[in-house]
């Protein structure tokens, strides 16, 4: 569903790897955990999976399509929420969730029907009428949810996304994207909240100083680690 | 002090992105030389405009010695410097006080309000001292010279500048507090920044218009006449104005002519200044900490219920359109791009209704003038044409498209939207802009100029495929360079070289294109001059296009490196 292949990096010093020859692949019907410490390179790697970056060297594939080779067909595949979703400010919440379904050409039942869901479990029903300037962070991140699973995603890939978000919220999130994932689809998220990481995700990728240090599910974690305890201790260990 | 002075700079330092600069000459070299290169080329391109006004000065200078009216010298050049530093210092009073998003990070720390206000305001002084120098020195250098006067009149001068930027800014700060400080607590702070500008236009034109009007009707006026009527009317400009800056007797008795009075007069100018500064930080600290903590409070929407969600949704949208509408709906509810983008095309035709209302012309030469463009169509065709395309080629719609969204551009650089929607949508909103200025100059030259419709139907195509270049040279152009990392909506504009390249560029190939056609339309066949004008347009507009759509998606993934 979405393969990085040898993906590197590098910002103005030449020498110096944000990203360096990383390579993963996330399956269908799996959600796929991305962690690492501060300035590993975890959104420096998601921006290039949502082409806000070129890579300097690698291939990405999002649903079979080189994102490289044809931008927008691979564009239409996934659907992305940054860590701190900066929006429109003078637009309102419906407004935005309009342009959201018009550019990736909802069916009317459709984005309705999302929407309306959406909208009654993240509860900025009453909200969704107001300038997004008004906003909370949290219901901003609540906003770019919706927005982005109004085309109801191959690929949902989320930059933090339980920062911001209240305890109902985050609950609810998750509980989407195991649903996502329950018909097919995949999520792939990075985060910092090692506990969230371990439940619910499938296979988790540990980065650090721009290279994966493991890859695989928590037991083959575990078992690589030599350890039975948690996610947080063997990702302090193995990012010390 | 030490606090307000590191404050100071840290304002300054934000303002001009000085910390950024240095480190893109470690770590971005190509952004180090964007910046490098804006650096440069703005004074370099400022510096004929400085000498035109230096000339202009002096001129002024030897105009009014020799009319025995050396001594008002001074007055005009504090009138102007004064004025000019209201007009210009309220966007930056505005930018810097209440659209700057550093307060949230420094309303929390242990720094009394007091300071935090002496810093602003310090940090917008040291770029009006910058403008008021430019037009204040020169003047009191002329002045001095002239009168060959000696080292007193340039001590005092130099108080009598270090007060020039202070009192006009500390008293408009204290206004705009005041203002501010309602209107935010009722949700109207976009609104009340348009009202704000506009003001400030009307001032400006209300000037022009007092000037046409004591022009008369248009027989040729002896310049020094004009002064003369001017000083000595006792409704004069000068004293007109000098009633309502009184700060400007203080400055002339004090300067004038030196002696120890001067230094009285210069201690109580200094004095005044002292005093607006220290009313406008005790406004300051009554009002503006608790106006910027409610100036978040946006004016919110009424509550929806599900029928009018489902209605709001609408139809579905093709994505050309929603980028259009995405794209109109940030530049109508943004005031600064609003006022760039948008009130050209109603401030224009304004100044053509109102110019042929205050020049009176005597209905014979009116007359005269209809017979000769009849004679000539092919001249006032080419100068509606070259008017309609201004609108297109001023309002830096397209110039600054991607430069608008800010830190926001990445929702349009993920959405799966081709090249061509983009152009479409962006370019539409520029187009709709300059139509609605076409629109109201065609309504405003009705009423002196009726034209026929033929003239109207060609000058309108001509005039919008004029501009179809300019507008898209500066999509072109901000997609080759946007400007994205700002901290408010104003600096996506006024930063922003694209706005200038793209004018100037414009304005060159206007008067390349209406030239070269107009000539050939009169010498030698009409047909052939329009042929040719719609040949060029649509042909350079191709090649942008082309160029844009095939470089739209590569230059997204570089906007962030």
């Amino acid at each position: 569903m979405l393969k990085l292949e040898h993906i590197s990096k590098t910002y103005g010093n030449k020498n110096e790897k944000a990203v360096d020859d990383v390579s993963f692949e996330v399956h269908p019907g799996e959600i796929f955990g991305f962690v690492g410490p501060n300035g590993a390179g975890k959104t420096t790697t998601i921006k290039m999976i949502v082409s806000l970056l070129a890579p300097n060297s690698g291939k990405i594939t999002i649903n079979g399509i080189d994102n490289q080779k044809d931008i927008l067909g691979a564009k239409k595949q996934f659907s992305y929420v940054p860590d701190t979703p900066e929006l429109f400010e003078k637009i309102k919440g419906i407004e935005y969730l309009k342009f959201m379904a018009d550019v990736f050409q909802v069916p009317i039942a459709e984005r309705r029907e999302r929407i309306e869901k959406y909208l009654d479990i993240f509860e900025i029903k009453n909200a969704v009428n107001d300038p997004i300037g008004s906003f909370s962070h949290g219901m901003k991140q609540k906003l770019a949810l919706v927005g982005a699973l109004i085309h109801d995603p191959q690929v949902f890939i989320l930059d933090e996304p339980m920062v911001g978000l209240d305890p109902k919220a985050s609950f609810e999130l998750k509980k989407i994207m195991r649903d996502h994932c329950a018909r097919g689809r995949s999520v792939f998220f990075s985060t910092h909240v090692l506990d969230v990481a371990e439940k619910i995700c499938d296979r988790i990728a540990i980065i650090k100083k721009g290279k994966i240090i493991e890859v695989g599910t928590m037991a083959e974690i575990r078992e690589k680690a030599g350890s039975q305890e948690s996610l947080e201790n063997i990702f302090l260990e193995l990012t010390e | 002090m030490k606090e307000i002075i590191s404050l100071t700079r840290l304002f300054i330092n934000e303002s001009l992105g000085v910390s950024l600069f240095f480190y893109n000459q470690k770590y971005n070299k190509k952004a180090f030389y964007k910046q490098l290169f804006t650096l440069i080329i703005v004074p370099v391109a400022l510096i004929p405009a400085f000498f035109m006004y230096v000339s202009v000065m002096t001129a002024t200078y030897i105009g009014l010695s020799m009319i025995n009216q050396s001594t008002v010298f001074l007055s005009i050049g504090y009138i102007l410097a004064t004025v000019l530093i209201i007009v210009f210092g309220v966007m930056y009073i505005l930018s810097e006080f209440y659209f700057s998003d550093n307060m949230e990070e420094l309303i929390p720390l242990p720094i009394s309000q007091r300071k935090l206000i002496v810093a602003k305001f310090f940090s917008i002084l040291v770029f009006e001292y910058i403008f008021a120098g430019l037009i204040f020195i020169p003047i009191l250098i002329i002045y001095g010279v002239g009168q060959g006067m000696g080292p007193l009149y340039v001590l005092l001068s130099v108080f009598v500048f270090l007060t020039i930027p202070v009192l006009p800014l500390s008293l408009v700060t204290g206004v705009i507090m005041l203002i501010m400080q309602s209107a935010s607590l009722k949700g109207r702070k976009d609104m009340l920044q348009i009202v704000f500008v506009f003001l400030g236009i009307a001032v400006i034109f209300g000037v022009q218009i007092w000037f046409t009007s004591q022009l008369g009707n248009g027989d040729e006026v002896d310049f020094q006449l004009l002064m003369n009527m001017m000083l000595t009317s006792n409704e004069g400009f000068l004293n007109v104005i000098g009633y309502v800056m009184p700060t400007s007797f203080l400055m002339a008795w004090a300067l004038n002519k030196i002696t120890l009075m001067s230094v009285v007069w210069v201690g109580a100018l200094l004095a005044i200044t002292f005093l607006s500064g220290a009313l406008m930080v005790a406004i300051g600290e009554r009002v503006y900490i608790k106006s910027i903590v409610s100036g978040k409070m946006i004016k919110k929407g009424k509550q929806l219920n599900s029928a009018q969600r489902s209605k709001a949704l609408g139809k579905k949208s093709h994505r050309a359109m929603a980028v259009f509408t995405m794209d109109l709906r940030l530049l109508l509810r943004t005031p600064v791009y609003f006022f760039n983008n948008v009130s050209v095309v109603i401030i224009a035709p304004l100044c053509v209704l109102l110019s042929f209302y205050f020049i009176e012309i005597p209905p014979e030469d009116l007359q005269g003038m209809q017979d000769f463009f009849r004679e000539m169509p092919i001249l006032i065709n080419y100068l509606l044409i070259a008017f309609f395309i201004f609108f297109g080629g001023t309002s830096a719609t397209t110039a600054t498209t991607f430069s608008r969204e800010g830190k926001a551009s990445w929702l349009t650089r993920m959405i799966p939207v081709t090249a061509s929607d983009q152009i479409v949508g962006r370019t539409g909103v520029a187009l709709l802009i300059q139509s609605l200025g076409i629109v109201f100059t065609i309504i405003a030259i009705q009423f002196f100029f009726p034209l026929a419709l033929s003239t109207l139907v060609l000058t309108v195509i001509l005039g919008i495929m004029g501009s179809l270049p300019i507008l898209l040279f500066g999509l072109f152009m901000d997609m080759n360079r946007p400007l994205l990392n700002w901290d408010n909506p104003q600096k996506a504009i006024k930063n922003n070289m694209n706005v200038v390249i793209t004018l100037f560029v414009g304005m060159a190939y206007t008067g390349l294109l209406v030239g070269v056609c107009g000539l050939l339309g009169y010498f030698v066949n009409p047909f052939l001059g329009y042929g040719l004008f719609m040949l060029i347009s649509f042909g350079i507009s191709i090649v942008f296009y082309k160029v844009i759509s095939n470089r739209l998606e590569v230059e997204f993934l570089n906007f962030e490196s």
